[in-house]
This record gives C-alpha cells, structure tokens and sequence, in this order.
C-alpha cells in the first residue's frame, strides 16, 4: 500500500494554473523527493496532499485512502521557514501543537525533553521562539514535525538555515525514521541532499511532473553520454568526444584527476576507449559518467524556462517518459 | 479534551497572560476608581449641610410647607428669622452658613437676595430653590397645601409620562437603573472594539507565520476559527467580569457616599434582558466579520486600516445620538434599530426616553440573530479561501462567486 498516491491532479487559483497535472506515488518506508524550480507547484502539491487545498481535478490518496480528521495525527507537517507560535515560550508551543495531535500531556513532556537534548534546545526552552536563531526555530519546527511519532512525514525544505553539523543531525534523523518506516516527502532545492537521501523523485515543472521515478534509475537513465577518464599521463583528444570544461563533475574531482568526455552524436563509450587504446594512453580508470541530480535538473528544467525553444524541451520529456508517471521508470 | 478547546485554551492563555491585555484589563475599573473618586471629592466639596436662614418680607413662607425630601439628599434645617439683622447675627455667629431675604414685592419681581460669607453648598442653595418652589404650589387656588404636602412627600419620585404613553422620564432625570441598558451595551462595544480587533489580528498573524498551515494538518478549519471564537469570547468574558466586579463595588462605594445619580439602583430587567438579547449576536457578528477581515488582508498592518470601518458603523448611533433622544420614535432611530451595526446602541438610546415597541426589540434581535448566523457562514468562507493566500488580498467578489478550496 502507498503512503501517498496523487492520480492526475490539478489547482487553479484564479486564472492562474498552479497546477495543471501532476501524478506520483510514495512508499512506505522511503525518502521521496519533490524537486522542482520555483513556482513550479511543489507547495502546493504538498497542501493538497495534507488537504488544505482541495484538487479542482484528480485524486489523492493518503495513508490508504482520502484524507481524514484522524489521519491528521498520523502526519507530521513542517512547511518552509516558521511554522511555530512566535510570542510564546519554545517549550509551551511545542507542547500545544503536540496536543493537538493527540499526544498525552506526560508522553508530550517525556518526548519533548528527550528531542530537545538531542538537538541541542533544551536551554532554551523558556525562551521566546522569536528569540531563538534561524536555525534553533528550524530545528524546534523539526522537533514539532516528529514528536507525535507520525507515519507520514511532509518537509519542505528541512535543510535550510542548518549548519553542517545540524544537517547531519537531520540527515541520520530522517534514515532512521526510514529505517522504522516512516514515509517522508521532501521537497528542497539542494539536490545533494536528495542524492544522498531520496528513494525516488518526482521532478515537477510549470504545474506538470516532467521526471518521475527511483533515484538510481534515473541517473542511470541520463548516463551515457559522457565517460569518466583517468591516465597516468594526459589524455589525449579522442575523436567523438569532447573534454568537459565547465561544470566539472564532483565525482571526476573525487577521481583523482578523472576528466569527463562528453560523447558527440553517434560515438559510444567503446569506440571512445578503442581510439584511447590505439593511441597507447595508460588508462587507470574508464567508467560511463552518471550524471547528477543538478545537472539532470539542469537538463530537464532549463530549456523549459519562459524564453527558451520550446521544441528544446522535447528530449527531456522524452528521457523521463512524459506521460503518465506510472508508466515511468523506476516505478515502485 | 477535544481539539476545538484546547485551541481555545491556548488562545485564551496566550493573550490573557499578555501585559498589554492586563494593562488594558485594569485600565478600565482604574478609570472607574478615578472618575467615581474624583466626583465624590467634588461633590462632597460642593455640600454644606449646616443649616440655611431666611427672611420672608412677602408672606410667602408664613405657613411654610416643608421643602421636597430627595433621595439623596439630607433634609436640612432652614431657620426663619423675623429680621435681616438677626439672620446676619447667626450668620456671623457660623449658626447658619447663609440666609435668603425673600422681597415683599416678590410676588410681583421674583427677588430674592442671598447673603453669605462663604459661597453656600449647592444642596443648600437647591433645597432653598425646591422650598420656595412648593410653596408657590401650595398658594395656588387649584392646586391647595394637601397637593403640595404630597408632592413635597414624594419628592423626585415622580415619573413624568406622556399622555400617549409613549415617553417617561423620572422627574430627577433618567436614575443609574434606567440607564444600565445603555451602559451594558456600551460595555459591550467596548469589548467588542477591542476583542473583534484581537479575532483579526490572531488569524491574520498565524496566516503570516504559517502556524496557521501547521494547526491545519492537526485540525479541521472549524475547529481551528470555532476555537479562535471560543478563546475570544471567554477574554471577553474575563473582562466583562472583572470590569463587572469592579463596577458593582465603584457603585456600592458612590451609593453609600450619597452620590445622586447612584441612589436608585432599581432595574428594569425586561429592558436589560433585551439589551443582551441584542449584544449577544452582535457581538458574534463583529467576531466573526473581523474574523472575514483577517482572512482576506494580507498583513498585521493591513488588518488595523480593515477594521476601522466596523468601529465607525458601531458608533455611528453616538454620532446621531441628539436626533434619537429628540424623537426617539421617528423613522430613522427605527431603522438604526434594526440595522446590524446600529441596533445595539440605538434600542438602548431609544429605551431611557420612549418605551420602545415591544415588536421593534422582537424583531431586531431576529435580524441581528440572522446577521450573526450569515457572518459566520462569510467568515468560514473567506478563512477556506483567503487563509493562504499570502501576499493576495480577497476581494469581495472572489469570496461571494468563488468554490470552495
């Protein structure tokens, strides 16, 4: 049974399409990630979801089935940046909002001690929220989100205003809410976090998912048109391939040295190790380049951008299956 | 305990331990204290109750009838003196704190000259006024000593209606108990002002922190605005009591000081029943219009400008206050009676002077009844369709045209 099934949904706001069509599915137990460029209709997804907006068109499933008053206490919400009372104590607003979820007064009091210490806030409980850092109230607002133990959690943008060590802290909370098979949907623009994290994705852009399915399978999907090079010497030019200049690959740094082929129309990794062979370069390392997220997102948003040939848009549509997501790749 | 009351537990907690709210909670009963202290203080500076003198050279007070006794004030002694030079002599000798020489040509001129050392107390001055009156009354032919005896009895006891019965006014002006209706419905503006002001800026805050998207995946949008009116109603409550605390012990404190106007505490509890019939859903109607209010402006700032409109409506009966006391029964203080911002303060106006048609109170309260029950229908509404809209002001059109979200 899926955590969160969306079928096909759509939002108008006015004359304003936030959402035209958008389909995905969430597991239980995985990171899903809900990638997308501003204003693309991530947040807005996320609100039909929770049933703060109604869909003009589509369904949404929820737990196994439509929203309700009492899967409410099943789900935990954090929405980007505040979220939390401001004029009162860290303390007393975390306690309310945890009542309202249900959570006995003792079992709120136990709980909300223990997640205090572990992210480093139990000295300032008595403070005023507004008092609190940019990144305490982030961390309060992840307390709120996971202190009534849901089965679904919903973040948007759960990294922002974190130091590295707290986005580590983060980070280990999230898989081991995995691990005890909670289900969290993630939406955020850091896409390392994503790589690092996420199950699967759905890529949304102008109110339309574009790129839907698990992490892996996608990146592979968009590999193969680049190598990942390392000789003891210089490489040298190699017919049908371009050395890449720009936007260097992470993992080619990591590499020691790798540098990254771009592959022209019609070579293919053998022939581009053939011609590097039959010049007697000492290859150390050749392997097909996997791309990353950023550049998948790149690859797909970019020429879907307000200025841009529309007719440019058409390959990474067609690299993700631009149908309908179920029929995508990866689909769990 | 259900999702609807906690939200208002903690809507209630969260402003009653405010120092603001407890600064203008206390400002109110201090400002009784001060007014009821001040007035006492004057008054009690303005009373001289040691006893008058008078000179009647005009026969007017030969067989005197005993000046009217009032409520609230003391009989005092008035000592006739045969001759000017006696009463001085006790006047100079602080036996009387003045004394009145009543012209043989009174009947004709009206003089009458007071001598004093130092200025007499008002009452004095007023009972004097009050006993020369009662007895012109007693030497007219018509009228005879009986009448004036009886009159003199029942002093300011007297109600004045008019031969339609449509007016009545105590002869000393309207008392504390005929007045209490316009002063519950005072107070209920008041609140009203100052708690439909919290309703809008609670809803508009938590729409610009997101709190309000968080509360929203823990409990319905019922129970989030019912619970928002459930907490301003008990601050309403809290203040009600306290100023009403405060009220009825200021009133004790004038009433055993002898103040006139706290004298006659009697009510009347058909009208006073009736004011609150009137109060109760105008109140909610101005709690959940400011509630609309907030939902539809985009900042804290933006929701003050918004509410400023339904103040002036509530005050508007103040403004034509002269034109309801002339003629209480005309066209236009009967239409404020059933308009919903109007009614409240109109109906109780209306009542100190003209017994108002017991249909008119009937059916204003159905249509402030029906105005409370629309309001609320318009503020769910507009909370469903405004609440997130952030940066986008709700117009009336979308509110009124628009589906649900």
């Amino acid at each position: 049974m899926q955590a969160v099934s969306v079928t096909h949904v759509a939002k108008t706001f006015g004359t304003t399409d936030a959402i035209v069509d958008v389909s995905f599915d969430a597991g239980r137990g995985e990171i899903f990630g809900l990638l997308g460029p501003n204003g693309a209709g991530k947040t807005t997804t996320i609100r039909i979801v929770l049933d703060i907006f109604k869909p003009d068109h589509g369904q949404v499933s929820v737990l196994g089935g439509p929203m309700t008053e009492q899967k409410k206490a099943r789900i935990g919400y954090m929405p980007e940046e505040r979220g939390l009372y401001q004029d009162i104590p860290l303390e007393r607003c975390l306690l309310y909002l945890a009542s309202l979820k249900g959570v006995p007064d003792a079992e709120a009091h136990r709980r909300l001690q223990e997640h205090l210490e572990r992210f480093d806030l139990a000295a300032h409980k008595g403070k005023k929220v507004r008092e609190l850092s940019k990144g305490m109230q982030q961390k309060a607002q992840i307390i709120n989100t996971i202190l009534h133990h849901p089965e679904l959690i919903v973040v948007d943008e759960p990294f922002a205003a974190l130091d590295p060590v707290n986005t580590q802290l983060v980070k280990d909370l999230m898989c081991e809410l995995r691990k005890r098979g909670v289900t969290i949907l993630m939406s955020t623009h850091q896409m390392h976090q994503v790589e690092e994290l996420c199950d699967r994705i759905l890529l949304i852009d102008g109110g339309r998912d574009v790129l839907y399915g698990d992490l892996d399978q996608v990146r592979r999907q968009y590999s193969g048109r680049a190598v990942l090079v390392r000789a003891t010497g210089e490489v040298p030019a190699v017919p049908g391939a371009t050395r890449v200049l720009t936007n260097p690959d992470p993992s080619a740094k990591a590499g020691n040295g790798a540098v990254k082929l771009a592959l022209s129309e019609g070579a293919t990794p053998q022939s581009v190790l053939w011609s590097l062979m039959s010049q007697g370069v000492a290859i150390e390392k050749f392997e097909i380049a996997v791309p990353t997220l950023d550049e998948i997102f790149i690859q797909v948003v970019a020429p879907l951008l307000p200025g841009r040939d529309p007719q440019s848009a058409t390959p990474a549509r067609h690299a993700s299956g631009g149908q309908n997501p179920q029929s995508q790749i990866g689909n769990a | 305990m259900s999702k609807l009351w906690r939200i208002a537990c903690h809507e209630y907690r969260r402003n009653v331990f405010k120092r603001s709210f407890i600064i203008a909670l206390l400002s109110v009963p201090l400002m009784i204290a001060l007014n009821v202290g001040v007035g006492s203080i004057m008054a009690s500076r303005e009373v001289n109750n040691a006893p008058v003198g008078y000179v009647d050279h005009s026969s007017l007070l030969a067989e005197p009838v005993p000046a009217p006794v009032t409520a609230s004030s003391k009989p005092m002694a008035l000592i006739p003196f045969e001759t000017e030079a006696a009463a001085r002599t006790a006047l100079e000798a602080g036996k009387i704190q003045a004394y009145y020489v009543v012209a043989a040509h009174y009947f004709s001129t009206r003089d009458v000259d007071l001598f004093y050392i130092e200025p007499p107390g008002t009452n004095a001055t007023r009972q004097f006024y009050d006993f020369v009156q009662i007895n012109l009354l007693a030497g007219r032919p018509s009228i005879g000593a009986d009448v004036a005896h009886r009159a003199a009895l029942l002093g300011d006891k007297v109600t004045v209606r008019s031969v339609d019965g449509s007016r009545h006014v105590p002869s000393g002006g309207p008392t504390f108990g005929t007045i209490m209706p316009l002063l519950i419905s005072f107070a209920f503006l008041f609140l009203l002002l100052i708690n439909s002001g919290y309703m809008m800026q609670a809803v508009v805050d938590e729409k610009e922190n997101r709190t309000m998207e968080v509360v929203l995946t823990s409990a319905s949008s019922t129970q989030f605005i019912g619970g928002r009116v459930l907490g301003i109603v008990a601050i309403s409550f809290t203040q009600l009591a306290v100023w009403v605390l405060t009220s009825i012990l200021a009133i004790a404190v004038a009433h055993r000081l002898g103040i006139d106007w706290f004298q006659d505490l009697s009510l009347d509890w058909g009208t006073v029943l009736a004011t609150a019939a009137l109060a109760i859903p105008t109140y909610v109607t101005a709690c959940a219009l400011m509630a609309a209010a907030g939902a539809t402006v985009t900042s804290a700032q933006e929701s003050q400008a918004a509410g400023t409109p339904f103040a002036v409506l509530h005050l508007a009966p103040l403004y034509l206050a002269w034109a309801i006391v002339m003629t209480p029964n005309a066209l236009l203080p009967t239409i404020l009676s059933f308009l919903p911002f109007t009614a409240l303060s109109t109906v109780s106006l209306r009542n100190i002077f003209a017994a108002v048609p017991y249909w008119q109170v009937a059916a204003s309260i159905a249509i402030q009844m029906l105005c409370a029950v629309g309001a609320i229908w318009l503020a769910s509404r507009a909370f469903r369709l405004g609440m997130l809209r952030y940066g986008q002001r709700l117009r009336l059109r979308d509110l009124l045209r628009a589906r649900s979200q």
